[in-house]
């Protein structure tokens, strides 16, 4: 019996239904079970770590705890209820992410790097690929989300609100 | 007294009152798309308010807030699909009426048990938040402190995912809250250098993120479905035979609904489930539940519209959120610069009953919208998810960054949102982070001051009845649910097996 065998044949696994392609592999389940609470657990290691570095103030100056003691606090509560969940949960079952998923998460990234050089670039190419990605073809659909919405918001807030936007190629077609 | 008159002329203006009927609107067609709620309407909108003077910008939020617990029933009824978590029990009978001709009926009854329930509840927030918040007034530090970790404690009951994960999520949240400068030392923490991150994690970024952007990615595994009305001749009002029927299971779910939401946390989803189950046990028909039951749609909808009322309760005496949607709220507030707690109900009267006329004033508006829109907000809820969500992601994007007019804040909305949807795969709900983060800095202050009070000695705490009284709450909060499960488990009856 392998190790993933033996890790998986716990009952607290849903089983895996015959021939269910939506439902994750064991793999999966060993992630939802084990490798969460592991990053978790990384994290407040890393949180832990950072708060040690934080200036301390002389006991005169104390007033009631230091500035690292809270978060630490805080962090070992959140590995004590870590460590409680990865030896008790349940795991249910979970649907497999699609390829619009990571396509969409993808596009998001993508988003936050276009929107550095253009904030409304970056809307306008997100709205249009998530839209397009998404099924839609019809290019009336594809000229609102990708354009006109991008454009009117843009003229909502810069006129009615009086936000000023990060200047970039498109924006500063407005405002020089 | 004069406090309730001045309220009241607060909103007789009419720009406000123009504004509170776009909310009305806005509100019910919120909560009557699938996959937006009211706690992601308030979120997305709050930015939109900031340059409003606070009493129209909270009073329209709360409005969305109303509007949209309402309107989940709208889709509810006519597609199965409930428009907001705090309508899915109304899909139980709602759907069945409507599938059998009855959708009329069932939408006016849903209107009329919603509108009941919200005036009841907001009655009720009238009398009892200046109550709480005058015996608020005598709380100290270490009361506020053993408060607000029962405020958290409460995060584990919410949801339908397990406590523990809550309760990290929340401790995560509350975390959050200590980046930035340390109010008490003033001493930088996880700014990583940043100037941005000095005055901590903002709130409405992360909100956006979370329930916006990370609903934006769920609904891409969700492309498949295909929702369809059913046929709708008309709304009728109840006749006065369905009245005689369900006025007491509509006054039960009120009472019922305005009290969960007063607990901290809690909102109109777990109202809206033990209301249909209090209205299936003391019914005379029961067997008529889940085929089309009047009372099932009235017990449901009345409970949940309730807790909007109930949960305004705490948010605003004490400045812990009674239910999600208040916990934007809350930060609305905050970021208006209100501080929610005693001293509201004394120097900002006014204001605060404002509030409670602009909800009173829209629970009577979506009786009649839900009424006479309901046919056009069913249609609104076969707009394309395609089209639908690229143009909510814009309004996110620009709302997240309209605030501080941030770049960083937009990073934060997509990493919040990208968070928000692991977390949701994962089992762990994003409600407690975004409470966690709203009551972390007061968390900390309050202990901070208490050590001070105390002299470092926090076991004195204890020693104190009103501390001690919320730490008991607090360990019931937490380990009740688990002790009764034994109890009841031990007192079981063992069935033989036969061998």
């Amino acid at each position: 019996m392998s190790l993933e065998d033996f890790l998986t044949s716990s009952a607290d696994f849903e089983p895996r239904e015959e021939g269910a392609a939506d439902f994750p592999s064991r793999r999966e389940q060993l992630v939802a079970r084990f490798v969460v609470p592991l990053l978790i657990l990384l994290f407040c290691v890393g949180a832990y770590y950072l708060s040690t570095q934080f200036d301390r103030v002389p006991p005169i100056l104390k007033r009631g705890i230091q500035p690292s003691d809270f978060p630490q606090l805080v962090i070992g509560l959140i590995g004590f209820l870590t460590i409680w969940l990865a030896l008790t949960q349940k795991v249910g079952k979970l649907e497999v992410l699609t390829s619009t998923v990571w396509g969409t998460l993808l596009a998001l990234i993508g988003f936050l790097l276009v929107a550095e050089i253009d904030l409304f670039l970056g809307l306008g190419l997100f709205a249009f690929t998530l839209a397009l990605m998404w099924g839609e073809r019809r290019l009336w659909a594809l000229v609102l989300v990708g354009l006109i919405i991008p454009v009117a918001v843009f003229f909502l807030f810069d006129g009615i609100f009086e936000v000023r936007f990060p200047r970039g190629p498109l924006t500063n077609l407005w405002y020089q | 007294m004069e406090a309730v008159f001045s309220g009241l002329m607060a909103l007789a203006d009419p720009s406000l009152l123009v504004l509170l009927v776009a909310a009305t609107l806005g509100g019910v067609m919120v909560g009557a798309l699938p996959g937006l709620n009211a706690t992601t309407g308030v979120a997305l909108l709050l930015p939109f308010t900031i340059t409003m003077e606070p009493i129209a910008a909270i009073a329209i939020l709360t409005t969305i807030y109303c509007a949209a617990t309402f309107a989940g029933a709208i889709t509810a009824i006519l597609i199965n699909t409930p428009g907001t978590s705090a309508s899915a029990t109304t899909c139980l009978d709602g759907y069945p009426l409507a599938q059998r001709g009855e959708a009329g009926r069932a939408l006016g009854m849903a209107a009329v048990s919603s509108t009941i329930g919200g005036i009841v509840s907001v009655l009720c927030l009238m009398a009892a938040a200046p109550l709480m918040a005058r015996a608020a007034y005598n709380f100290a530090p270490p009361e506020y402190f053993a408060l607000t970790v029962f405020g958290l404690s409460m995060l584990a009951t919410i949801g339908d995912g397990s406590a523990l994960k809550n309760l990290i999520a929340g401790a995560f949240g509350v975390l959050l809250a200590t980046v930035g400068i340390d109010l008490l030392t003033s001493i930088e923490r996880f700014t990583f250098g940043m100037n941005e991150l000095s005055e901590g994690i903002p709130f409405v970024p992360v909100m956006i993120g979370v329930f916006g952007i990370s609903e934006l990615l769920v609904q891409a595994s969700n492309l498949h479905i295909k929702r369809e009305p059913v046929k709708m001749k008309a709304i009728r009002l109840p006749s006065r035979e369905d009245y005689k029927r369900v006025w007491r299971t509509i006054l039960r779910s009120s009472g019922i609904g305005t009290f969960i939401g007063i607990l901290p946390a809690e909102g109109a989803t777990v109202a809206s489930m033990i209301g249909y189950n209090e209205a299936k046990r003391w019914s005379k028909h029961p067997e008529e539940f889940g085929k089309g039951s009047l009372e099932g749609v009235a017990g449901s909808e009345a409970a949940n519209n309730s807790a909007t009322g109930g949960a305004m309760v705490p948010t605003l005496a004490l400045g812990i959120p009674g239910s999600p949607t208040a916990a934007v709220i809350l930060a609305g507030l905050m970021v208006h610069g209100l501080r929610p707690g005693p001293t509201m109900f004394t120097e900002q009267a006014d204001f605060v009953f404002a509030i409670f006329w602009a909800m009173l004033l829209v629970n009577v508006l979506f009786f009649f919208v839900g009424l006479w829109g309901a046919k056009l907000f069913a249609r609104i809820t076969l707009i394309p998810i395609n089209i639908l969500w690229p143009i909510v992601f814009t309004f996110s994007i620009v709302g997240a960054y309209a605030l501080e007019q941030s770049m960083l804040d937009v990073w934060i909305a997509v990493g919040a949102g990208i968070l928000g949807f692991f977390m949701r795969r994962y089992g762990f709900s994003v409600v407690p982070l975004t409470i966690g983060l709203i009551l972390g800095g007061m968390l900390e202050t309050r202990l901070g001051q208490s050590m001070v009070m105390l002299d470092e000695q926090w076991w004195l705490m204890l020693a104190r009845p009103l501390s001690l009284f919320f730490f008991i709450l607090t360990a019931l909060a937490l380990f009740g649910p688990y002790l009764w499960g034994r109890l009841f488990t031990q007192r079981a009856p063992i069935k033989s097996t036969g061998e």
